[in-house]
């Protein structure tokens, strides 16, 4: 896939700036704690972690539809509160649920975004050729939107962002609620985004794979605060090359507390539910597991394998993110 | 332990020149357009609330005026009264029924993406309203040029006509506000439908559509001159059938026409003013948490 999107801007500063951002509701129910991070032009950032730990919120208040309580964010130079729509006219945002007009058809849809966005007549009819053609949609653009089916409406809400070259493109967990086939398909598309000049995209989603995939940089959120943030290879690398997972009959605790104490298992191991994971570091596999049986440890199941993304987050909160 | 990239100190920079942007008008214009697409470009669409302000018209007021053998004030046929009346009625149902269009939007349809956009969000909510004008414009129109193939005599002159628009407009807004405020108050399609008969019909009862309010008993007439229903119906009559302002005279009380006129205009203009600014407020508010 290649689109054209605008040049770089030779502007130094960060596509994305957020210092202290906050977000309490009414109640006391803190959905954001004062996060910091900074996203270059040009990069794919990723904001993962489960439902309610405030990837949503975060890009609520980036995209000017949540009010933050404290702090600042600026999107390409533009403080999202006080000049909200200048930095609303640098960013396009693909929401987590289908926004439509679904009685309207696609071209409808895309050149309503072109106007409002203040894109000129007849770059906004070439652009939205262009990527009907790169989206596979050309063929159902002057159909009403209601009549297309799941991946293709997904499709026509990414083009539709596009369609304004927006300096920063919001994605707000883009494959949630689609079958797995057109989930890899849409994959494939996003990827063909990381090479659009100039391009800078916020992602969010529960999905370690797609996170993996398509991320520069990934932000691990947990309870509304970020608990890491790096490259997945650096962030992978913080569990060595390989781990072992066993599960235990009971006190999975005590059983860490016990292998612990004996060498076995450093501070880099946790427990979640029955299943205790050891990071190997220097250790080889077939010792530590010969150790782990002498303790006489009542294991279900012991394996050996590479650690994931997934291994990063339960060590990171405990808690396994929704599948 | 916990990797967090330090971000960089914050260099101070010049503010950014802001990319290109459309100029209001032209966003305006763009959201009525897209409202006419969804919401009035089928004659069905525009022709369906007349139906019940026809049939009331058309059919029941001459019934009642064969009944009761009814004057309206001033010598007019007492069908020709109600037909202006009924514009009371009109302009109220569209305006309620525009205000579907909101929760449809909020429901399943793309405000999100227009909270999004380069635009103030107050013409999000004037977009919709001049449909909502032109759509009542359309309606009163027809209705007028029903009465009057079906035997109704208007007096119209420029003034009166002048006097007539402006009503007109002025109620129109007024009333698409409340609408804007009921939709972006109430949660549910069927919660908003079920209120339209209170907000769009009550008032319409004893606001003079069908008889004078000086009918009415003393206390309800007091409360019928508050109503912006009211003032309307008064001043609509005014313009195009009864030049001694006999409607208009049952609130004020005063001996000139054209002040009494002018202070019913006021106080719809009034109330297009109050409600639009709170209209606009409760969208913005509803919309950004």
């Amino acid at each position: 896939m290649s689109i054209r999107l605008r040049a770089a801007s030779n502007d130094a500063r960060p596509a994305v700036e957020v210092h202290r951002l906050r977000k309490s509701y009414p109640g006391g129910v803190e959905a954001v704690r004062g996060i910091d991070f900074q996203v270059a032009p040009g990069e794919v950032f990723g904001l993962l972690g489960p439902n309610g730990a405030g990837k949503s919120t975060t890009i609520g208040m980036l995209t000017t539809t949540i009010k933050p309580t404290s702090g600042s964010a600026r999107l390409a130079g533009f403080d999202v509160a006080r000049h909200p729509i200048a930095a609303r006219s640098v960013s396009s945002v693909v929401f987590q649920e289908s926004v439509l007009d679904k009685a309207l058809t696609g071209r409808r849809n895309l050149d309503l975004h072109a106007r409002l966005w203040g894109i000129p007549r007849s770059a906004a009819a070439s652009k939205i050729a262009e990527l009907a053609g790169a989206f596979g949609l050309s063929e159902v653009i002057g159909r009403t939107v209601d009549s297309y089916s799941g991946g293709q409406r997904r499709r026509l809400e990414i083009a539709r962002a596009l369609v304004s070259e927006p300096r920063v493109l919001f994605l707000d967990e883009p494959t949630v609620g689609l079958d797995t086939r057109i989930r890899y398909e849409l994959l494939d598309l996003l990827s063909g985004l990381r090479g659009s000049t100039g391009l800078t995209t916020v992602l969010t989603t529960h999905y370690l794979d797609e996170a993996e995939r398509l991320c520069d940089r990934i932000a691990v959120m947990h309870q509304g605060t970020i608990v890491a943030l790096d490259r997945p290879a650096v962030l992978l690398a913080r569990l060595g090359a390989e781990l072992v997972e066993l599960r235990v009959d009971k006190d999975p605790d005590g059983t860490l507390a016990a292998m612990r104490a004996r060498g076995l298992a450093a501070g880099d191991a946790f427990a979640v539910g029955s299943t205790l994971t050891i990071p190997l570091g220097n250790h080889s596999a077939r010792d530590t597991i010969t150790a782990i049986q002498g303790l006489g440890i009542d294991t279900e199941a012991m394996t050996t394998r590479k650690p994931t993304l997934d291994d990063v987050y339960l060590q990171l909160t405990g808690n396994r993110l929704a599948a | 332990m916990t990797t967090i990239t330090a971000a960089p100190a914050a260099t101070p920079l010049a503010r950014p020149r802001a990319p290109a942007r459309p100029s209001r008008p032209a966003a305006w214009a763009t959201l009525a357009r897209r409202r006419i697409s969804l919401s009035a470009h089928t004659p069905r669409e525009i022709l369906a609330p007349l139906a019940t302000p026809l049939l009331f018209a058309l059919v029941i007021a001459p019934a009642l005026a064969k009944i009761i053998q009814a004057t309206g004030r001033g010598g007019v046929d007492y069908s020709t009264f109600v037909i202006v009346g009924t514009v009371g009625l009109l302009i109220p149902l569209t305006c309620t029924f525009a205000g579907i269009g909101v929760i449809v939007d909020r429901a399943t349809g793309a405000r999100r993406e227009l909270l999004t956009a380069p635009i103030p969000r107050a013409l999000i909510v004037l977009g919709n309203m001049a449909v909502a004008i032109g759509v009542s414009l359309l309606q009163v129109g027809a209705l007028m040029a029903a009465g009057w193939l079906r035997g109704s005599h208007f007096h119209a002159t420029a003034s009166g006509i002048g006097w007539f628009i402006g009503a007109v407009l002025a109620f129109t807004v007024f009333m698409y506000g409340v609408a804007e405020i009921l939709a972006n108050k109430i949660p549910t399609q069927e919660e908003y439908v079920g209120l339209t008969p209170v907000v769009a019909i009550l008032p319409w009862f004893i606001a003079g559509s069908l008889f004078p309010i000086t009918a009415l008993p003393a206390w309800l007439a007091w409360a019928a001159r508050a109503l912006p229903t009211t003032h309307v119906l008064a001043l609509l009559r005014y313009g195009v059938l009864d030049h001694t302002g006999a409607g208009l005279h049952d609130i004020w009380g005063i001996t000139s026409t054209t002040t009494d006129a002018a202070l019913s205009l006021l106080v719809l203009a009034s109330w297009a003013t109050l409600i639009t600014a709170a209209a606009i407020r409760v969208f913005t508010r509803s919309a950004v948490n």
